[in-house]
C-alpha cells in the first residue's frame, strides 16, 4: 500500500514540474460588505466546471489553470451571487465581495451547483432535486413529489403512502438511503409507504440503474439517496414555518423548523404535524369485481390519515472535523379502503364509516420509524475519512375486525397473547456502521474504499403469516478508483464483495387445520416454515466513462449488481388473504444477479438542453412471486398458489428530456420515460414483470421571472402528461388504460414588508379526469386515481438578526 | 457527433432485434365461470341443506387452458365478509357463530381442456363432534384458474338449513 503511495506521490511530483511552467493558480477570498470572510461560499469557475467552496477564512483556491478566459461565480445565500470575467496570463489573487440581500434569510446551501456537478461526474445516471423543487411539485408523500422526474414512478396505498420505483423496479430492489444509512423497514411490503417527512429534505439524488456497488445488496434498480447538505449561516438563529392545505382530501399540514449556528456548533429542530381526510375520486362508485361500492361524496371510504413527525440534528463544524447526529421518529396512522381490505370486496358498515371522513376506523395500519444516526467526516490534506453509524426501530400494525378466515376458528379463543384483530405486526431493529475513506493522490487519481455492515432483527406479531421472524447480518467492502484522464474525461471502475448471514425462525399455525390422512381426519397446527440458516456472498463491479466536451456531456457505464434473496421469498407459506394468494417461498434461491449498461447523453446550452438516457438490463435470475394454475386446501385454504421462482429477465428502456428557452422568460420543455420487460424463461415466458410502469411523456410550459412587481423568483408552469396505455400485464394485474391528464403549478416570494412568504400553488388533475394508475396497489380493484386538487404551501422563513445574537453569545 | 451517431446506432439494431423476436404474445385472458348454464348450482341465493349431497354444476371456460379450482364455504353471520355478487340476499339477523359450518377443497382440471362442467357431488355432514352445525346466511367462494396462472372469483351468497327447520 505505501509502495502504491510513493509511486503516486513521485508521479505526481514529476507531472508537477512538468507543468508548472505552463498553468496557473488562482486564488482569492470572499468576504462581505464588511469585510468579513465568508466561509462555505460556492466559488465556480467556468467553463472548466471547476468548483469549490471558501475554507473557514473565506479563502478559495484553484490550481492548474491554462491561461485565457475565465467566469468566475460566486454565491453565498443571504447574498447577492456575484458573476465576473477574468484573464488569466499569470496567477491570480481575486477579491470578491458580496452584497447582502435585503434580509438575510434561510440556510446556506454548501455549493449551487452540486447537481450539475453531480450529475457531470457520476457515470451513472442521476437525478438531484432540492427542497425548492419537493415544494414546487409537493405531492402527497416525497415519492409522489419525485414522481414527475423521468424514470421515477410510484406504488401508491391511497393518497398519503408511496413506494419508489425506479424504471420499473421497486420494492426491495431500491435503496433508500438517509444520511448515508440505509433506510430499512418492512420494503417487501406492497401496502405501506416510505416512512419520510418529505419536509426535513433538502436534496435528494435519485440513481438510476443498478448500484451495489456502492450501496450493497437490493440497489439493483437504482437508490434514493438523501442527505441533510444544509448549513446555518454563522451567528444566526432562524426557522421556516411550512404550512400546507390540500384541497382533495382536506389536508392540513404544518412543519415547524429551528435552526441555530454559533462558530462551528449548530442545530437543527422540526416538527411536522399533518392530518388528512379520506380522498376523493371523480366516480361515486366503484366496481370491485362485479361488486359494486357506492362511494358517499366521492370519498374512498377510510381513506384518512395522520402523521406527526419530529427531527432534531446536532452539527460540528471544525476546519478538519465535522459531525451530525440526527434524531428521528415518523409516526404515521392510516386507513385502508373500507370496502376492500386489500383485494378482498366488503360489505361495510357505511354508517360508521361515512359518519366522518377524517376518521380512522378498520381496517388501518400504524408505522413508527425511529431513527438515529451519526455522521462524520475528517478530512486532512488529501485523505477524507467518513463514518456513519445508525441504528433504527421500525414498528408496523395492522388492524382489522377479526375474520375467521380458512380453518380458523369462528370464535378467537381466548388463550392466545395478541388481540384477535391484530392482524400483521413487525417490529424491526436495524444497526449500520460504515466507514469510508477516499485518498486523492492528485487531481488525475483518487481512490475510495469502504466498508458497509448491518445487523437486523425483526420480530413478527398478530394472527396473521406472511413473513418469519428473522435475523439477518451482512457486510460489504469495497474500493472505487476513478482516474481524471483530462479536464473533461473520467473513468472509475469499482469491485465490492459482500456477504450475508441470514437465519429464519419457525412458525406454527395458532389454530388447527383439518389434515386428512389415509381418510382419517385430525386437527394439526401446521407448520408454516422451517428454521432457515443461510449465508450469502457476491462480487459485484462496475466501471464507467465520462466525457464531457463543451456543451455536450456523454456517459457509459457497466456493471454487475446484486441483491439477496429477503425472508419473504425463502420463507414464505401463508394465505395473504389481502390477495387471495397463497404464498409459498423457495428456500435454496440465489442471490438475484444484474448486468446493466447504462448510457447518457447530454447537451446543453444557453437557450436548449436535451438529454437521453438509454440503459439495457439483463436478470440471470429475477425473484418472482409466480401465480400458477394449482389451489391448495390445507396450507392454502383453497387459493391459488404463488410460488418463489427465478426467471432470467431482460429489459431495456430508456428517459428523455428537452427544454427549449422560447423567450427570456418563458421554457417549454419534454420528459418521457419507457421501460420494456420480458421473462425470458420460466413459467411465465414471454410475459412482462409485474407493477411495469407504461411509457409516458409530460410536455411543460413554464414562466419564470426574477423580479415581478411586488414578487420575487416568479414561476408558472403547466404540465400535461400523456400517459399510454399498459396492456403488457402478468397475472394477477389488469390492462391499464391511457390517461391524459393537466397539472398547473404558480408560485414566487412574496415580500409584504420586511417578511418574504414563499408560495407555492398547485391544481393537479385540473379537469378533474377518471384515470387509473397501472402501479398503484388499488388498480386491481379498479380504484380510479384521485381526483382535481389544489394544493397551497406557504413557507414563511424567519430569522433573528446577527447583531442581537452577538450581543446574547458574547 | 460522431459518438452520439453511433450509439444511436448501436441503440437502435439493439432495441429493433428484440423489439422484432419471434415471441408469440402470451396469454392475457382469464378463465370464466359460467352461473347462467341450465341446471347450475349453487347460484346466487341457493340453498344447501345439511346432510344431504348436491351435486356442483358451474361452466369455466378459456381461451387456452383451464388450471384448477377451489370452493370455499364459510358463514357470513356478521354480513362483514366478501361478495362479488351485486345482489343481497335478505340476510337474516346478525348472529354469533356458535358452531358454524366450513368447507375447502381444491379440485383438479383433466389437461388441455378449454371448457369444463363441473359434475362433483358434495356431501355436506349435518353436524360435528360439538353437534349440529348452525344454519343462517353462508358464502359459496369459488376460484378457478387457467394454466397461464390467470384466476377469476365468485363469491356467492347462500343459505344453509337443516332440512326441518327450513321454512
Amino acid at each position: 500500500m505505501s509502495k502504491i503511495v510513493v509511486l503516486v506521490a513521485c508521479l505526481h511530483f514529476v507531472y508537477t514540474l512538468t507543468l508548472a511552467q505552463t498553468q496557473h493558480t488562482l486564488q482569492g477570498v470572499v468576504v462581505n460588505d464588511r469585510e468579513e470572510p465568508l466561509p462555505g461560499a460556492s466559488v465556480v469557475l467556468l467553463p472548466v466546471q471547476k468548483g469549490t467552496a471558501t475554507d473557514e477564512s473565506g479563502r478559495f483556491l484553484f490550481h492548474h489553470l491554462q491561461s485565457g478566459r475565465y467566469i468566475i461565480q460566486i454565491s453565498f445565500l443571504g447574498y447577492e451571487s456575484l458573476t465576473d470575467t477574468i484573464i488569466l496570463k499569470d496567477d491570480l489573487t481575486y477579491h470578491a465581495k458580496m452584497n447582502p440581500l435585503p434580509l438575510n434569510l434561510q440556510e446556506v446551501v454548501v455549493t449551487d451547483h452540486y447537481a450539475e456537478t453531480r450529475k457531470k461526474e457520476s457515470t451513472l445516471n442521476i437525478e438531484v432535486v432540492n427542497d425548492d423543487y419537493l415544494k414546487q411539485y409537493m405531492g402527497g408523500s416525497l415519492m409522489k413529489s419525485l414522481e414527475r422526474l423521468p424514470g421515477i414512478s410510484t406504488i401508491d396505498i391511497g393518497s398519503g403512502q408511496s413506494k419508489p420505483v425506479i424504471r420499473g423496479l421497486g420494492f426491495n430492489r431500491v435503496v433508500v438511503v438517509e444520511n448515508n444509512i440505509k433506510h430499512e423497514a418492512q420494503q417487501w411490503g406492497a401496502d405501506h409507504g416510505l416512512e419520510i417527512d418529505q419536509y426535513a429534505i433538502d436534496n435528494v439524488e435519485v440513481i438510476k440503474g443498478p448500484a451495489s456497488l456502492m450501496y450493497g445488496s437490493d440497489a439493483i434498480g437504482g437508490v434514493i439517496d438523501m442527505k441533510s447538505r444544509k448549513v446555518p449561516v454563522n451567528n444566526t438563529i432562524g426557522g421556516t414555518v411550512d404550512l400546507t392545505e390540500k384541497s382533495n382530501n382536506d389536508f392540513l399540514g404544518t412543519s415547524v423548523s429551528l435552526y441555530g449556528r454559533k462558530n462551528w456548533f449548530f442545530a437543527n429542530f422540526r416538527a411536522t404535524i399533518l392530518d388528512y381526510a379520506d380522498y376523493k375520486v371523480p366516480p361515486d362508485s366503484v366496481d370491485i369485481y362485479s361488486y359494486r361500492a357506492a362511494l358517499y361524496k366521492n370519498n374512498l371510504r377510510n381513506t384518512a390519515g395522520e402523521e406527526h413527525d419530529f427531527h432534531l440534528t446536532v452539527g460540528i463544524l471544525q476546519k478538519h472535523f465535522q459531525n451530525r447526529l440526527h434524531i428521528s421518529s415518523v409516526n404515521s396512522k392510516s386507513g385502508f379502503f373500507a370496502n376492500a381490505h386489500g383485494l378482498e370486496p366488503r360489505n361495510v358498515d357505511t354508517e360508521l364509516h361515512d359518519r366522518s371522513s377524517r376518521d380512522v376506523n378498520y381496517p388501518y395500519q400504524k408505522v413508527n420509524h425511529f431513527k438515529v444516526t451519526n455522521t462524520g467526516q475528517y478530512t486532512k490534506e488529501r485523505l477524507k475519512v467518513e463514518t456513519d453509524l445508525g441504528f433504527q426501530h421500525n414498528f408496523r400494525q395492522e388492524w382489522s375486525q377479526y375474520v375467521n378466515h380458512g380453518y380458523m376458528p369462528a370464535i378467537f379463543p381466548d388463550t392466545l397473547n395478541f388481540d384477535p384483530d391484530l392482524e400483521r405486526e413487525f417490529d424491526k431493529y436495524i444497526y449500520s456502521g460504515n466507514l469510508k475513506l477516499t485518498h486523492t493522490w492528485n487531481k488525475e487519481m483518487s481512490l475510495t474504499m469502504g466498508i458497509n455492515s448491518e445487523y437486523q432483527d425483526n420480530r413478527i406479531g398478530g394472527r396473521g403469516f406472511i413473513i418469519p421472524a428473522y435475523n439477518l447480518f451482512s457486510i460489504g467492502g469495497y474500493a472505487i478508483a476513478k482516474r481524471t484522464i483530462s479536464e473533461k474525461s473520467i473513468l472509475q471502475f469499482g469491485l465490492r464483495y459482500d456477504y450475508g448471514h441470514l437465519t429464519t425462525g419457525e412458525y406454527y399455525d395458532w389454530f388447527p387445520s383439518p389434515v386428512i390422512a389415509n381418510g382419517d381426519t385430525t386437527m394439526q397446527y401446521l407448520s408454516r416454515a422451517a428454521a432457515i440458516d443461510r449465508t450469502f456472498s457476491n462480487l459485484s463491479w462496475s466501471a464507467g466513462y465520462n466525457y464531457n466536451p463543451g456543451n455536450w456531456s456523454f456517459k457509459a457505464n457497466i456493471g454487475k449488481s446484486y441483491r439477496m434473496p429477503i425472508p419473504k421469498e425463502l420463507a414464505a407459506n401463508g394465505v395473504n388473504y389481502h390477495h387471495f394468494s397463497y404464498e409459498v417461498g423457495d428456500p435454496d434461491l440465489s442471490p438475484e444477479i444484474s448486468y446493466q449498461l447504462d448510457a447518457g447523453i447530454e447537451y446543453t446550452s444557453n437557450r436548449l438542453a436535451l438529454g437521453t438516457s438509454p440503459f439495457l438490463n439483463y436478470f440471470t435470475n429475477y425473484i418472482y412471486l409466480n401465480p400458477s394454475s394449482e389451489h391448495d386446501r390445507l396450507y392454502g385454504n383453497g387459493n391459488q398458489v404463488f410460488y418463489y421462482t427465478e426467471s432470467e429477465v431482460f429489459r431495456y428502456g430508456a428517459e428523455i428530456h428537452a427544454h427549449y428557452k422560447l423567450f427570456k422568460n418563458l421554457q417549454a420543455g419534454i420528459i418521457g420515460e419507457y421501460v420494456y420487460s420480458e421473462q425470458l424463461t420460466g413459467g411465465k415466458k414471454g410475459f412482462t414483470l409485474p407493477f411495469s410502469p407504461p411509457a409516458s411523456a409530460i410536455f411543460n410550459i413554464k414562466y419564470q421571472k426574477h423580479q415581478l412587481k411586488f414578487a420575487e423568483n416568479v414561476y408558472g408552469s403547466i404540465d400535461y402528461k400523456i400517459t399510454a396505455a399498459q396492456n403488457n400485464i402478468v397475472p394477477p394485474e389488469e390492462p391499464t388504460d391511457g390517461y391524459q391528464v393537466v397539472d398547473a403549478a404558480l408560485g414566487g416570494d412574496i415580500k409584504p414588508g420586511k417578511q418574504i412568504l414563499n408560495l407555492s400553488i398547485q391544481v393537479k388533475n385540473i379537469f378533474d379526469t377518471k384515470y387509473f394508475n397501472h402501479t398503484s396497489y388499488y388498480r386491481l380493484i379498479n380504484v380510479p386515481e384521485p381526483g382535481r386538487n389544489v394544493i397551497i404551501n406557504l413557507s414563511i422563513p424567519f430569522s433573528v438578526s446577527n447583531n442581537s445574537l452577538r450581543r446574547y453569545g458574547d | 457527433m460522431k459518438y452520439l451517431r453511433k450509439l444511436l446506432i448501436v441503440t437502435f439494431v439493439i432495441l429493433t432485434v428484440v423489439a422484432c423476436g419471434d415471441d408469440e404474445d402470451p396469454d392475457k385472458e382469464k378463465p370464466i365461470i359460467d352461473i347462467s348454464i341450465e341446471d347450475a348450482f349453487p347460484t346466487n341465493c341457493d340453498t344447501i341443506y345439511f346432510g344431504e349431497t348436491f351435486e356442483l354444476k358451474l361452466l369455466f371456460t378459456d381461451n387456452e387452458e383451464l388450471g384448477s379450482f377451489s370452493i370455499d364455504i364459510h358463514n357470513n353471520f356478521d354480513h362483514h365478509s366478501h361478495s362479488t355478487e351485486v345482489t343481497e340476499c335478505n340476510p337474516g339477523a346478525n348472529k354469533e357463530p356458535i358452531n358454524p359450518f366450513a368447507f375447502i377443497e381444491s379440485f383438479s382440471i383433466p389437461d388441455g381442456l378449454t371448457i369444463y362442467e363441473t359434475n362433483q357431488l358434495i356431501t355436506i355432514p349435518a353436524g360435528n363432534n360439538d353437534g349440529l352445525y348452525d344454519d343462517g346466511d353462508y358464502h359459496f367462494f369459488i376460484r378457478v384458474t387457467d394454466k397461464a396462472g390467470w384466476s377469476t372469483y365468485k363469491g356467492l351468497s347462500i343459505k344453509m338449513f337443516h332440512k326441518q327447520t327450513a321454512q
